[in-house]
């Protein structure tokens, strides 16, 4: 950052610290220090005051000290030569009767992190351990960490580790705590902190003098211990029963995880027991004051919603977005109230989504509108209702999700279809973007014998081919066209013709025309060959009405419970889903039917979205026709070759947790 | 744990930086710059950004996001839960956050960060042990300061971490013994469109200011307890007596703390057809109409109290965001003053006291952009008020004795009633 004078100031203050007048006077020496650390915080750089604050530190006064430390550790890995000076200081005041000097001096020390200075400091951090005062021994354990990531490599000395182990047993409990932080640290590349039963049971008697930061410390390390009879799990579990009701959010959610992890796997009945019982404390997370933390606890209720489904049934109305909410917040509502929807709550649930589908953030009504068409997986025709009436707003945004949350819906609920044929009747005016509007072709090229002027709207999209940008538009149009000229040929012929026509002769991208030669080619070999190839399924034919939703496994996710995990999906799933579609043109969709998880809404939202796009028989086709003619493309694998599905898989997956 | 802490204002720029293992470069911020401009609002920045190497927590409190950034896996509540604490604690020193106040006091502000984690791990949180270490700068202690030389950095070991009960120090002395409880409920209802709740809570909470001398042991009884089901106490209070008698009881900290914060819903816990323990204090009479064709709307709302015991409504301020077709709104108010930013479409009327024998009100048109069609979006309306010396919920305090000590001490009890999210939907 440039900051005007700043060379003139550092002068100035060089010239104020070494005048021996003011040195003399401790006043005068502090206020200087001080200035020079105000000045070092708007950002100019004082690291030619190095040896002048080297001196500065030899004083009685503990607040220049402190002043000092905070310039020498910013500045230290600048100076290591210099820093050599202040070590003497520092191991000097290791000595000070006074262990609030005791301990700053200890902590600098270790906060320079210069590694030539390692062998200075081991001394009196040894010392450090055995000191009288607690606030010595938190720092000097800690300090131990520090040294050890300064050499990440070097060996570890055994017996530091046997005297931090054996500091477990400390009387303070911020020493202990301490303790487990260092040697998590320290024992990182073997695991970490062995537990055993002694620590273990030890670690929980003590919990309750811990503050909070250190009950989740312990709480999180003693995931690791296994316990040996039922017996000694039970009693640990009764322990830590009033733990889960803790009015800190963190101590709860990590009372919750350590729940988990002792019994997802012998004693799925206890664990879903803890799961009931953490409802209501992760219910009042819910409706926080703080919006960040709100998002987190709504992460993990989905998660709990997994193995509970219908678990919070009854308090639907706490995932009730209110106005002023960040957008993030109301899209995890929306995701919760999916979950939450029964027969008593759907039409309250339907009507507050509603609501939310003109809201003024075109994310937020997107999200709303989708959740509207996953509910409309098991309750249709209420949510028929609400979509058709969206598309009479006539909102361009709101227009083009609700005709993908259409083509999504038609694919899983194939008795909707007669409706949504009928809906979209003049909606092609409002669609601008390409997502939209390939939703749009793909309902017309599958059910163009149900939509009357399916032939005329894709003649309008023909006569524009011309100013056309995206090339997934103009692929999902020849495949319609094709379709309907399958159907209804007198009414399509004439387009059809053109459009071949356009993409042969003037399209400039690969793909489009190879796609057009492919079905010029397939024309030629006859219609019954041609309808063959390109009348694929109309809906997922896996699918039946769903009745309840499957609850997984606690162990399925009780490892990501308290993790950054859960709150990672949801990035992912908002980021990628735009663009997901087009890029997965050319896969096989079957495969990844086996891995649409209907239970996680965002990640689901995006898969059916490409199953849809994908599932339009078009890739196989292409495939097959190249290696009739030797294209290209011929040496791609062809359909039965038993390498596909797994390849899909790995292409699939990445988009869906990235 | 927590590797290093950035403070970063709405306009994007970092104006403060620590580290608490080895420096991290700036730039690592870029990805939250990013994900801030995406954002159209300031709120809407995702509170937690995956990055190559790094993890971003973000917190944003008083306009200011405090961005912690995380190397390695962490429980996400555990450094919410700090940040917000570390907030907390920049308030209680300097009465406000915000980046002038931190600007101003950048050093104490970097004192506070040093003792409240090492090595990124949790040290010192409790106000009261910190305000031994660091004293919080007052006017008068920086013109003592001045004048005698003494610095708001504590020399003495903090006794508070060595005395029995850990969130008092041991040798207080006041020459007025006095203890004040503020109980502050804040209501959040959503209200639709024929006048019926949604959703209706209550957050309260009891804020304490205890200024006495030795090692007092106070009782706090109330009316009607029960009403308090949901509820979290500061860690002073002794949870066994609680729950068998339900009285507080406890050795209070020092100065001011939260002795308990509760929650009172509208639906949870309770049979059907149970009365509904939320009283919603006002109500709104509302007619927002927009006809087809025509470049007009109308534009007319009454406010009126509602189940206030006789207490008057304050501070009222009313707020919408009106559609965007909407140009300009010529409306009269029978009291107070409308404005209309046209620009963020924006109206506030900010009405003051509600007189129950002459309702406020605000009426009159809205133009509309000419040839524009009906706007499909209905305005909801944001209503902030205060109603003093009621707690909405009930709550009310029966007595409160103290023990330990042999001094009178003085006790007061102050009660107010204030909109949350208070959302009317037309």
């Amino acid at each position: 950052m440039p900051y005007l004078g700043g060379e003139e100031t550092v002068k100035e203050l060089r010239r104020a610290l070494s005048n021996p007048h003011v040195q003399g006077d401790p006043l005068r020496h502090r206020s200087t220090v001080l200035r020079v650390i105000r000045v070092m915080s708007q950002g100019v750089d004082v690291a030619g005051l190095f040896s002048e604050m080297v001196k500065a530190c030899a004083t009685t006064d503990v607040v220049q000290k402190k002043l000092v430390y905070v310039f020498l550790c910013s500045y230290a890995s600048l100076n290591p030569e210099l820093s050599l000076l202040v070590i003497n200081t520092l191991r000097k005041d290791c000595q000070d009767p006074n262990p609030m000097v005791r301990s700053l001096a200890l902590r600098n020390m270790t906060n320079l992190r210069l590694p030539s200075l390692v062998e200075y400091v081991q001394q009196p951090l040894t010392a450090g351990l055995r000191d009288r005062a607690a606030c010595v021994r938190r720092v000097a354990v800690l300090g131990w960490a520090k040294l050890h990531s300064l050499q990440p490599h070097a060996d570890i000395d055994a017996a530091v580790v046997n005297e931090l182990y054996s500091m477990l047993r400390d009387n303070d409990p911020v020493v202990m705590v301490n303790c487990l932080r260092a040697l998590e640290e320290i024992l990182k590349e073997e695991g970490g902190v062995a537990v055993n039963k002694a620590i273990a049971h030890h670690l929980l008697n003590r919990l309750k003098e811990c503050d909070v930061w250190g009950q989740c410390e312990v709480l999180g390390v003693l995931q690791r211990y296994r316990p040996h009879s039922e017996e000694e799990l039970f009693d640990i579990l009764s322990l830590l029963d009033p733990y889960l009701l803790s009015p800190s959010v963190p101590v709860m959610a990590a009372t919750l995880g350590l729940f988990l992890s002792l019994c997802c796997r012998g004693l799925p009945a206890v664990s879903l027991a803890a799961l009931r019982r953490a409802q209501a404390p992760l219910l009042a997370a819910c409706g926080s004051a703080s919006p960040e933390m709100k998002f987190t606890a709504l992460c993990h209720v989905q998660l709990l919603l997994r193995s509970l489904p219908g678990l919070m049934g009854e308090h639907y109305k706490r995932f009730f977005c209110g106005y002023a909410e960040p957008a993030y917040i109301k899209q995890r509502k929306m995701q919760v109230l999916v979950e939450l929807v029964n027969d008593d709550n759907v039409g309250f649930v339907l009507d507050e989504l509603k609501g939310y589908c003109t809201d003024v953030s075109p994310d937020t009504a997107q999200a709303a509108i989708s959740a509207i068409g996953r509910i409309g997986r098991s309750y249709s025709d209420q949510c028929l209702e609400i979509l058709t009436g969206l598309l009479g707003l006539k909102q361009e945004h709101i227009t083009s999700v609700v005709v993908q949350t259409m083509r999504d819906l038609v694919w899983v609920c194939p008795q909707c279809s007669e409706s949504v044929c009928e809906a979209l009747e003049g909606c092609e005016d409002t669609l601008q973007d390409s997502q939209g509007r390939q939703a749009l072709l793909w309902l017309l090229g599958v059910h163009g014998d149900r939509v009357s002027s399916a032939p005329y709207v894709l003649e309008a999209f023909v006569e524009q081919v011309r100013s056309e940008m995206a090339a997934g538009v103009k692929t999902e149009l020849l495949t319609a066209t094709m379709r309907v000229f399958l159907c209804r040929p007198a009414e399509t012929q004439d387009t059809l013709g053109r459009l071949l026509h356009y993409c042969i002769e003037e399209e400039a991208d690969m793909n489009v025309r190879d796609q057009a030669l492919l079905y010029y080619r397939l024309l030629h070999c006859g219609i019954e060959e041609t309808r063959s190839v390109l009348q694929g399924r109309r809906s997922d034919p896996s699918l039946g009405v769903l009745i309840g939703r499957p609850a997984e496994p606690v162990s399925q996710w009780a490892r990501s419970f308290n993790t950054l995990e859960p709150l990672r999906q949801c990035n992912a799933g908002a980021e990628s889903a735009p663009q997901a579609a087009p890029y997965h043109l050319a896969l096989d969709p079957e495969p990844s039917l086996d891995l649409c998880d209907p239970l996680n809404p965002s990640q689901d939202r995006q898969e059916t979205g490409e199953m849809a796009a994908l599932h339009r028989g078009v890739a196989w086709d292409q495939h097959r026709a190249h290696e009739h003619q030797d294209g290209p493309a011929a040496d791609v694998p062809g359909p039965s070759s038993s390498s596909r599905p797994v390849k899909v898989y790995h292409l699939l997956v990445p988009v869906a947790d990235q | 744990m927590i590797h290093s802490l950035f403070l970063v204002n709405s306009s994007g720029d970092i104006f403060l930086e620590k580290h608490w293992k080895s420096v991290v470069s700036r730039s690592v911020c870029d990805y939250f710059f990013e994900a801030q401009e995406r954002a159209t609002e300031p709120e809407n920045v995702p509170p937690v950004i995956p990055t190559p190497h790094h993890y971003l927590i973000s917190v944003l409190r008083h306009r200011i996001y405090f961005v912690a950034v995380i190397q390695s896996e962490v429980p996400p509540l555990f450094v919410i839960e700090f940040l917000h604490r570390v907030v907390d604690t920049f308030q209680d020193y300097f009465g406000v956050c915000t980046e002038a106040a931190i600007k101003d006091n950048v050093v104490v502000v970097y004192e506070l960060l040093e003792e409240m984690l090492d090595n990124g791990f949790p040290l010192a949180t409790e106000s009261n042990i910190l305000k031994e270490l660091i004293k919080p700068p007052t006017i008068l202690r920086t013109m003592v300061n001045t004048i005698t030389g003494s610095t708001n950095v504590g020399e003495q070991l903090p006794t508070g971490q060595l005395s029995v009960v850990p969130w008092r120090r041991t040798g207080v002395k006041y020459t007025n013994n006095e203890a004040y409880f503020d109980v502050v409920e804040e209501i959040d209802v959503i209200i639709d469109k024929s006048g019926s709740t949604i959703t209706a809570e209550i957050q309260g909470v009891i804020d304490a200011c205890v200024k006495l001398t030795g090692m007092p042991d106070l009782t706090l009884s109330f009316m009607n307890p029960r009403l308090l089901d949901d509820v979290s106490f500061h860690p002073c209070v002794r949870f066994k007596r609680w729950e068998a008698e339900r009285i507080l009881s406890f050795i209070p900290p020092d100065g001011n703390f939260r002795l308990l914060s509760y929650h009172v819903s509208s639906q949870n816990g309770y049979p059907v057809g149970y009365r509904s323990l939320v009283a919603i204090p006002v109500y709104v009479k509302h007619n927002i109409t927009f006809r087809e064709g025509s470049s007009q709307g109308r534009f007319d709302l009454t406010l009126g109290p509602k189940q206030t015991m006789g207490k008057g409504v304050e501070a009222v301020l009313v707020s919408s965001q009106l559609p965007r077709g909407v140009l300009n709104a010529n409306l009269s108010a029978s009291q107070g003053t409308y404005t209309f930013d046209p620009v963020t479409k924006m109206l506030t009327w900010d009405v003051g006291k509600i007189n129950p024998q002459k309702l406020p009100s605000l009426k009159g048109s809205m133009s509309l952009q000419a040839g524009a069609s009906k706007p499909d979006e209905n305005p909801s309306i944001n209503i902030q008020f205060k109603i003093q010396q009621m707690a909405i919920s009930g709550l009310k305090v029966n007595r409160l004795d103290m023990y330990g000590e042999k001094y009178k001490p003085f006790k007061g009890i102050k009660y107010m009633t204030k909109a949350g999210k208070f959302q009317v939907r037309t």
